[in-house]
């Protein structure tokens, strides 16, 4: 059995551990390190469950090994809202649009979102018509809502996002 | 669902991993660059290589360069990388214009350029883009380096030219010259599928005149195929219904794809023949414009 | 909204939900986030053949790897286990019983036929692929038509005689001079493919055995707690007392997770055999495999109607492909619904329903979200083929066959009553809101610029909860629920329900309705659901869109009571009698005289700690289980309108725009019934156009992975329209069931405007489904059938 030491920042946080080289990143941040917000939906790429922003960008989760996640910086769900429990003003903008109902599917596109106001507050080119949001959301798959509130929580989101200062950490 | 056993070195230089690749203990041996899809083959075990050689610290293979009207795409160049790189649009507008069908962000913010096209899925839109340009696709191997043109480089369902234990390295095309236009479009099942049929043309004009027009498709063949009776349909002509109609056509007779669950022979066929008259259109208009 | 202080009518707003908080910072419990102390991992091998005898398995090689623990066979697991039986009572069925693991017969590809628990999944997997089976292949049989022939291979042998698992025939009024009075009649058929119900989560337990005190706990991925714990019980050879059921957060269930299934009898019998924590999720290319699918019916209708378009009479016959094992409930249910639905709001005097119910080499049928739901779709695609043989529009056909209010208390032929149901109402809303004659000029418009636009319409009644009358029809218990309510020592309220919720927002609409009845705080109330040692027993769980009334008439009783005792007490505190007394935000005060007042806390301590000081003669308890009988139940019911663009190039079909009029009485939270209404509509429209559980004709199952098996996503669904009706009803619990109607009548509405589209250039209707692009362009006659 092959393993190796790696060192992960993941939400600000710096995590060393050994770990097999065949492990995903997905099982190492759920089974490793407790970070069970990170959900399995599909474990081939397809449904976005998994989806964690990773050195600035959107990444699956599940189709990377942990091993390679070697000196990068993780954000998770876990990693947004504020120590005092203030939501992050995405997780406030779903909450806000009854975006969820189960809730499996919803850390994935949380971090979907997350990265989507990110990407704006940088100053890059973002969606801004519903239309232009569903597409970017098609990444993530949920089996519950609909889509139609999320895309609700969306837009409210990158509406707000780098209108304020105040926004969570991480 | 989860990777089988294997070993695993990342190196930090090419030459590091053409000797991991070459090295005569290795058994079999993969390389795994953005691992959209290798790792899901691993989690499906429909992959069970022995040693995997992760490149993804390759710096040197992530570069983007244009000289001397050639852009040269490193491998390791994520395809959202590619997607909003100026240099990309302007020298390559046809890439620019079929990346955005890759999947959803996610996907490309860690896919790769030389990933898909080491790939060859015959679905897939870079082995298309590649095919129409006649791309020449760099590959080092313990022997050194070679270049292979795309007409020879994609050589069946998901197999390539590449040696294993060669290693591509770079994707070079010639940049788009004035009076040139590129166009991409495909239909999937849901948007970011892997297409059903996808087509993609560029076409230079010398007036009104097609000087050299180039087609590509994806998904009708086991490999991306060239419509080179529809391409010589179109030269020295001028853009039209009719001719556009007579072109796809002549493609269309060419094609013989087989049917799946996704969509049928016919479908396909039907569809490769829409496309061709879309894309040939859209790309002549913007070479009007580019003139 | 929604602060501590209790705001008086919660009930009816879109209060913000009380389960957000946990999923958006993704601190739930579901099944895989589950790590107990020791656990081990369980990883099933499958069948990869659809039929055949298993000549032997040899798992040594599987045993010596470092990790693993156990291997199971089918042998081992039969050892420790009893087969599956869902055998009932029910003249004519034939229930096959099967054992937890394959040992002799595969019959589906995905069927388990060994178990591995390991110290890790990966581990189990690497055992997995060690293991030798040799497998002498049979003739598979991948149809109900192929099932039923003359001579077909038979799955069962004697136990399924001509693979046949239930048939049976019903007569309702003439028929014969229904038909011998039709000025028409008018034929329609449908075969429908199977599809699944996915949900984001799939299977899953961990099963925890403390071999000390012989407990065992299994907190599973389910529907209902309850129903699991019993019949585990008895196969897995466990007493009950020393059993419990629980679960937290469910990523979805849709019917699914409304069975036992096979994969749980395993792993329950592998915790108590090695003495543990034992964890087993099922992975996506299982859970498509293996987890079964639903909706694989093929139906033909005959209608005799009068040359208006009053309907006279029909004859149904439908074939329903079983897949091989039963499951919970007997397909004779699913039977029983559609026939018993089929005639839905509309005036019929006579009906004749034939079903076959077939034995397949198929992963299970099993319930989708309105299980029922072929039923809505051929009617209502038959009242749009009515309308055009006699010459009357979409709109004209319904209106002349739906019952309004009017015309209830009233009998279906199928012997249901039907009393405050709303559906001709919902129509005709709809119809106002729609310019049909301007939708057909456009229709017009667009075919001169080459393009082609389709316009349908549907209506339905669903059964949710349905009627005492109704569940006998189908041959299923229409049992009442319970809730246990208590008023902590502090004032505070704790409320435990049978049901499971998994995505419906129980804890924020119950409790929404406890605040309101007992005048505590929204976030001073507790939702306990999920877990056989604290929830009262109920064998449904959740499912069956029975929540919204039976589970809210439940609390509301419950409410009521204490606060009945509440009252009683404060008004010897308070020297007022109770017309004078109002509790708001956990204090009883007298009405109108502000400084005489008692908090409830108070009260609860008082009948606590020390009940004997209470004022004499009053009920001290602050527990009360009620039991709610649902008020002789009822429907909801909705109408919906769908308009299509067909892309004749490439055969796309964008649904251009979706307008709902619904009627599920009163809505405790709108917010809830949209998001309900939309997610089905979304499920509807996915099963038709994209979804597929697709086996070869040798059994292969082809859609294992989500790149093949395709689920909707954002850009592929429409933004949905919804307009709410509201009808009050005399009953004290005016709320009725949402969940499943949007899947169930959707798909009637967009074949319906599929159908329009193709009228309009003279192609014939949809008779099979799903409506992929190659088949929309082969039904435009633009390409050849293969
Ligand atoms: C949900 C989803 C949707 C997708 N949709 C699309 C789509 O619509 N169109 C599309 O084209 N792709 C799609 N993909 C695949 C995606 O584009 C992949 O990025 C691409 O196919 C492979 O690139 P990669 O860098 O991830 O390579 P990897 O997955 O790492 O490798 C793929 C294969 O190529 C080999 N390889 C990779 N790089 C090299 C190299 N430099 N030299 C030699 N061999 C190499 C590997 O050994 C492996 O066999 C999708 C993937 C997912 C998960
Ligand atoms: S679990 Fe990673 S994309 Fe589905
Ligand atoms: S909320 Fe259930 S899958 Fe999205």
């Amino acid at each position: 059995m092959s393993t190796r030491e790696i060192t992960v920042t993941v939400n600000g946080r710096k995590r060393t551990a050994h770990v097999e080289v065949r492990r995903t990143l997905a099982d190492f941040l759920r089974e490793d390190l407790g970070l069970t917000a990170t959900h399995l939906g599909c474990e081939h790429g397809v449904c976005g469950a998994c989806t964690v922003v990773v050195d600035g960008h959107t990444e699956r989760s599940c189709t990377q090994l942990a091993v390679q996640a070697d000196g990068r910086e993780i954000t998770t769900v876990e990693g947004l809202a504020a120590a005092d429990g203030t939501l992050h003003p995405v997780q406030q903008a779903l909450r806000d649009n009854h975006s969820f109902q189960c809730g499996f599917c919803t850390p994935g596109f949380v971090m979907s979102i997350y990265g989507m106001c990110e990407e704006k507050k940088a100053g890059r080119p973002v969606p801004c018509s519903r239309e232009e949001i569903r597409e970017e959301l098609s990444g993530n798959i949920c089996r519950c809502t609909g889509y139609q509130s999320i895309v609700d929580g969306a837009e409210a989101a990158l509406a707000g996002a780098g209108t304020d200062t105040t926004g969570g950490q991480a | 669902m989860k990777p089988p056993v294997f070993e695993y070195v990342s190196p930090a230089s090419l030459d590091d991993a053409i000797a991991a690749l070459s090295a005569p203990d290795a058994g079999d041996v993969k390389v795994l660059a953005g691992g959209q899809s290798f790792v899901p083959l691993l989690s499906l075990r429909l992959a069970q290589p022995s040693l995997v050689v992760d490149i993804n610290r390759i710096d040197e293979l992530a570069t983007i360069t244009e000289e001397g009207g050639v852009l040269t795409i490193g491998s390791l160049v994520r395809q959202r990388q590619a997607e909003h790189s100026d240099v990309v649009k302007k020298a390559c507008p046809l890439m620019a214009e079929a990346i955005p069908f890759i999947g959803h962000t996610a996907i490309r913010n860690r896919g790769t350029i030389g990933g898909s096209i080491a790939h060859a899925d015959p679905a897939a839109e870079l082995p298309t883009v590649a095919a129409c340009l006649d791309a020449e696709l760099v590959a080092r191997g313990p022997g050194g380096e070679r270049t292979i043109p795309a007409a020879e480089f994609f050589t069946g369902f998901f197999t390539t030219a590449l040696a294993e234990d060669e290693i591509l390295t770079a994707v070079r095309v010639r940049a788009a010259g004035p009076a040139t236009g590129a166009a991409y479009e495909e239909v999937a099942r849901r948007h970011g599928d892997f297409a059903m049929v996808g087509v993609g043309a560029q076409v230079r004009l010398d007036g009104d005149v097609v000087a050299e027009a180039r087609i590509a498709l994806s998904g009708v063949d086991i490999a991306p195929v060239r419509a080179s009776k529809a391409e010589a349909a179109l030269t020295g002509r001028t853009v039209d219904d009719s001719v556009l109609e007579e072109a796809a056509q002549a493609a269309v007779a060419a094609l013989s794809p087989s049917s799946d669950l996704h969509g049928s022979a016919a479908y396909r066929k039907h569809v490769a023949g829409v496309l061709i008259r879309k894309t040939v259109a859209t790309a002549a208009a913007r070479a009007r414009e580019n003139r | 909204m929604a602060g501590g202080s209790a705001i008086s009518g919660l009930v009816g707003a879109s209060v913000h939900r009380k389960e957000d908080r946990t999923i958006l910072t993704g601190t739930g419990r579901y099944i895989d986030d589950v790590q107990e102390r020791g656990m081990l991992h369980c990883h099933f091998l499958r069948s990869s053949v659809a039929h055949g005898r298993i000549v032997s398995i040899d798992a040594s090689a599987a045993r010596e790897v470092e990790g693993v623990v156990r291997v199971f066979t089918g042998a081992d697991m039969s050892a420790i286990t009893e087969d599956l039986s869902f055998a009932q009572p029910i003249p004519g069925l034939n229930s096959p019983s099967y054992p937890a693991i394959a040992h002799d017969v595969v019959r589906f590809v995905g069927e388990p036929v060994a178990l591995v628990v390991a110290e890790s999944r990966y581990i189990a997997e690497d055992a997995a692929g060690l293991i030798e089976i040799d497998i002498d292949p049979l003739d598979p049989v991948m149809s109900t038509t192929a099932g039923l022939a003359e001579g077909a291979p038979e799955l069962f042998g004697e136990v399924v005689p001509g693979n046949v698992v239930h048939t049976d025939e019903q007569l309702f009024g003439d028929i014969e001079a229904a038909f011998s009075q039709a000025d028409h009649v008018v034929e329609q058929s449908l075969d429908q493919h199977r599809w699944a119900c996915n949900p984001m989560e799939t299977r899953g337990g961990v099963a925890t055995y403390e071999t000390g005190s012989g407990q065992l706990t299994y907190e599973a991925s389910t529907q209902t707690t309850h129903t699991l714990r019993f019949l585990l019980a008895g196969w897995i050879r466990h007493p009950i007392h020393q059993f419990r059921v629980t679960a937290n957060n469910i990523g979805g269930g849709f019917g699914l997770k409304f069975s036992a299934y096979r994969e749980d009898v395993a792993v329950c019998a592998a915790a108590k055999a090695i003495g543990g924590a034992v964890k087993w999720v099922e992975d996506r290319n299982e859970h498509l495999v293996a987890a079964g699918s639903a909706r694989e019916e093929q139906l033909t209708l005959q209608a005799a109607v009068k040359a208006d378009g009053t309907l006279l009479g029909l004859r149904v016959t439908m074939k329903l492909d079983a897949g091989a094992y039963p499951i919970n409930p007997p397909a004779t249910v699913y039977a029983g619904l559609v026939r018993t639905t089929l005639p839905g709001p509309y005036k019929l005097p006579a009906y004749q329903f034939r079903h076959h119910i077939v034995a397949t080499n198929k992963a299970s049928y099993i319930s989708l979200r309105g299980p029922w739901a072929v039923e809505t779709l051929v009617r209502e695609r038959l009242m749009d083929k009515i309308a055009e043989t006699c010459g009357i529009s979409p709109v004209e056909v319904r209106t002349r066959n739906l019952i309004t209010l009017d015309d209830q208390p009233t009998k279906m032929i199928t012997n249901v009553t039907l009393e405050h149901v709303t559906a001709a109402e919902t129509f005709q809303k709809l119809v106002e809101m729609v310019d049909l004659d301007e939708i057909r000029r456009e229709q017009e418009a667009a075919r001169k610029e080459g393009r082609l636009l389709g316009f349908g319409v549907g209506t339905f009644i669903e059964p949710a909860p349905g009627t005492q009358e109704f569940w006998a029809a189908v041959g299923f218990p229409f049992g009442s629920e319970p809730c246990r309510i208590r008023i902590e020592i502090d004032g505070k309220v704790t409320a435990f329900t049978p049901q499971t919720p998994h995505g419906q927002s129980h804890e924020t609409t119950l409790s929404q309705l406890i605040a309101d009845e007992l005048g505590v705080g929204f976030d001073d109330i507790r939702i306990v659901y999920g877990d056989t040692d604290a929830t009262p027993f109920s064998m449904l769980g959740t499912g069956g869109s029975r929540a919204a009334t039976m589970a809210s008439g439940a609390v509301v009783y419950g409410s009521r009571e204490l606060r009945k005792r509440v009252l009683e007490i404060a008004t010897h505190i308070l020297e007022a009698s109770v017309d004078d007394l109002d509790i708001a935000d956990g204090v009883v005060s007298v009405k109108g005289a502000p400084g005489a007042s008692v908090p409830m806390a108070q009260i609860a301590m008082g009948c606590w700690l020390a009940p004997d000081q209470m004022p004499p003669g009053t009920n001290t308890e602050m527990e009360f289980v009620a039991n709610y009988d649902g008020e002789g139940g009822g429907f909801s019911q909705a109408s919906h309108a769908c308009w299509i663009e067909v892309d004749q190039d490439t055969g796309k079909i964008e649904i251009k725009r979706f307008l709902v009029v619904e009627d599920c009485g009163k809505m405790i939270n709108p917010a809830v019934v949209e998001g309900q209404v939309i997610g089905g509509i979304a499920m509807g429209v996915g099963g038709m156009l994209l979804e597929h559980s697709a086996y070869s004709d040798d059994g292969q199952y082809l859609t294992a992975t989500f790149m093949d098996y395709l689920m909707p996503s954002a850009p592929e669904l429409p933004e949905i329209e919804i307009e709410h009706l509201e009808f009050e009803s005399d009953k004290v619990v005016g709320s009725r069931g949402v969940g499943e109607g949007g899947t169930v009548l959707a798909p009637a509405a967009l074949l319906n405007a599929i159908d329009d589209a193709l009228a309009q250039v003279g192609r014939p209707r949809v008779t099979e489904t799903p409506i992929t692009p190659t088949r929309m362009l082969e039904l435009l006659g633009v390409i050849e059938k293969e």
